[in-house]
């Protein structure tokens, strides 16, 4: 009997004492944030989506030989003469691939970096083909995508970006 | 009539009753598998007659993978086993690697590893802390260990720029160097975290209701264990001291102060037990590391962009989070391994299950399933 009242005694003490450190936090500021309407700015050296500037480029291929998964090609631009000159002619980055390592951009040679992980985090893809980023001569900034019926360039509607913060670069 | 009924509940021919055997397959989405993982159970009654663990829902092949690829992109492969703690999964990969090569690392880079390690040893068990809670029904200690994990990880993403999946690590030393920023948050966290343990003590470890969920239940003994090579806490938790870094130490770990902790009869609280133990010293560790961290470069010289090393084979084995983590690598002089094999703890502890399920009841196949704390990503590779 007293062995029963005794473990009654002492489960309800370790519930209190639960309940107790749960009351301790009760008063203090939350540790999490509402997702949609308050956004958490990533650190200055986060790894989100990469971005590429076909201004800088060199075309010199080291992001390629770089990338584990094979996610990123491109193609020489050649001049009237066609000789290959240190200018892209098109870049193209498949997300689906990347493993978002920062191989590629460790190994870009260009100052600032041509191809680099900008602090996106919120990359969303609607359809397989918008996941292919084509970086064309004369074209945006932003990577548009070969879509496979029309045999054309498109822009990406299906990304959807709600997040605006400085995409870092060094 | 009634005296024939009482005489069927008769203890004594109750013995002889025999209930038809039921297959139940208990997963590959059972939300306490902590992944992809089948266990084919044949009960009879409430009790478990034969287990059959079903691997291989999560494999990627990366021991083949990385025979196509060059060291540096096979540490980006290494992320992916066991990825709730990629970071010595990116040590062992570069210990095997640079012994392979002949490259020493700096003393700064040495230092830096064990730091990220530790941490990561504290967001993983955290994270089993927190899942082995609601497991067995406790669901606030997962929000509280959580809010520490989230910590940790922030403090991964400052510095290397990801949460889960680091690419840290590198062949020769670190990818980045730790700004004095970074290592005075490491330090407030610490502290910070020292007296949230006691309160996990209070919340789960000691409370009544969990030890009797675990205490006395999947009793593994230290010759069991051995015989079955567990390695991490689960072997630890048997009583046996056997930890990598105290007994072939790797990357500097014999200069630091730490205990090994030791369960005493392998029951899944002493596993439990060991893992929050094992906390307070890698706490003990990384503030010992932060405050004899050597001045130096991070990454060693001399370490070519696409390493060739010359053929032969070595094997390297770090303590991982979850136990004796091994890799073995062979070249033929290529650029890329021409073996590499994952000696991987989870994969190791999981195969106990078959034997120690039999004669178990239903409702304690998470009780021990989870506090053998497997990631399926290790598993399956």
């Amino acid at each position: 009997m007293i062995k029963y009242f005794a473990n009654v005694f002492n489960n309800s003490r370790a519930i209190v004492q639960g309940h107790w450190i749960t009351l301790k936090y009760m008063f203090k500021p939350a540790v999490t944030i509402h997702y949609p309407d308050e956004k958490l700015v990533p650190f200055e050296k986060f790894r989100g989506a990469l971005l590429f500037d076909q201004q800088v480029c060199i075309s010199c291929n080291l992001c390629v030989k770089a990338c584990p998964s094979n996610c990123i090609q491109l193609e020489n631009a050649k001049n009237e003469t066609g000789k290959k000159i240190a200018k892209v002619e098109w870049y193209s980055i498949d997300f689906g691939k990347c493993n978002f390592c920062r191989l590629c951009e460790e190994a870009c040679p260009t100052k600032p970096k041509s191809v680099w992980h900008s602090l996106d985090y919120e990359v969303i893809f609607v359809k397989r083909d918008e996941m292919v980023r084509c970086w064309k001569k004369d074209f945006p900034f932003v990577g548009k995508y070969f879509d496979r019926k029309t045999q054309d360039f498109m822009d990406a509607e299906g990304q959807v970006s709600i997040h605006d913060v400085q995409p870092r670069r060094s | 009539m009634s005296n024939a009924l009482m005489q069927t509940h008769d203890a004594s021919t109750m013995a002889g009753l025999k209930t038809d055997q039921l297959f139940i397959n208990l997963g590959p989405q059972h939300p306490s598998t902590h992944g992809v993982l089948r266990i084919g159970l044949t009960i009879e009654g409430e009790v478990i007659v034969k287990a059959v663990p079903d691997i291989g829902y999560l494999h990627r092949g990366t021991e083949k993978l990385s025979e196509v690829r060059n060291y540096h992109h096979c540490v980006v492969l290494t992320d992916r086993w066991d990825y709730v703690s990629a970071m010595p999964n990116n040590l062992v990969f570069c210990l095997a690697a640079e012994k392979l090569a002949g490259v020493k690392t700096t003393p700064r880079a040495d230092a830096l590893r064990v730091i990220m390690c530790e941490m990561n040893r504290i967001a993983s068990h955290l994270l089993f802390f927190g899942t082995y809670g609601i497991d067995l029904g406790a669901y606030t200690p997962f929000l509280y260990a959580f809010r520490e994990r989230e910590m940790v990880l922030d403090l991964f993403e400052m510095l290397c720029g990801a949460r889960l999946t680091y690419n840290y690590i590198r062949l020769g030393g670190v990818m980045v160097d730790a700004s004095p920023e970074w290592l005075k948050r490491t330090s407030e966290f610490l502290e910070y975290f020292k007296p949230r343990l006691d309160e996990y003590d209070t919340l789960l470890t000691y409370n009544p209701i969990f030890m009797a969920r675990t205490k006395g239940i999947g009793i593994v003994s230290a010759a069991e264990a051995k015989d079955w090579a567990l390695s991490g806490p689960n072997l630890r938790g048997s009583g046996v001291n056997y930890d990598v870094r105290k007994f072939a130490p790797y990357s500097g770990y014999e200069n630091y102060d730490f205990e090994v902790p030791l369960g005493k009869d392998g029951s899944c609280w002493d596993r439990y037990f060991c893992r929050v133990s094992e906390m307070r010293q890698s706490v003990r560790i990384v503030s010992q590391a932060i405050a004899k961290l050597p001045e130096g470069p991070f990454q060693a010289s001399g370490f070519a962009k696409v390493p060739k090393p010359i053929a032969g084979e070595s094997y390297a084995n770090v303590e991982a989070s979850r136990g004796d983590l091994g890799i073995y690598l062979a070249s033929d002089g290529g650029i890329s391994p021409y073996r590499m094999h994952v000696h991987a703890p989870s994969f190791i502890n999981l195969a106990m299950l078959q034997d120690k399920l039999v004669g178990m009841k239903v409702s304690d196949v998470i009780a021990l399933l989870g506090s053998i704390d497997i990631v399926l990503g290790e598993v399956d590779r």
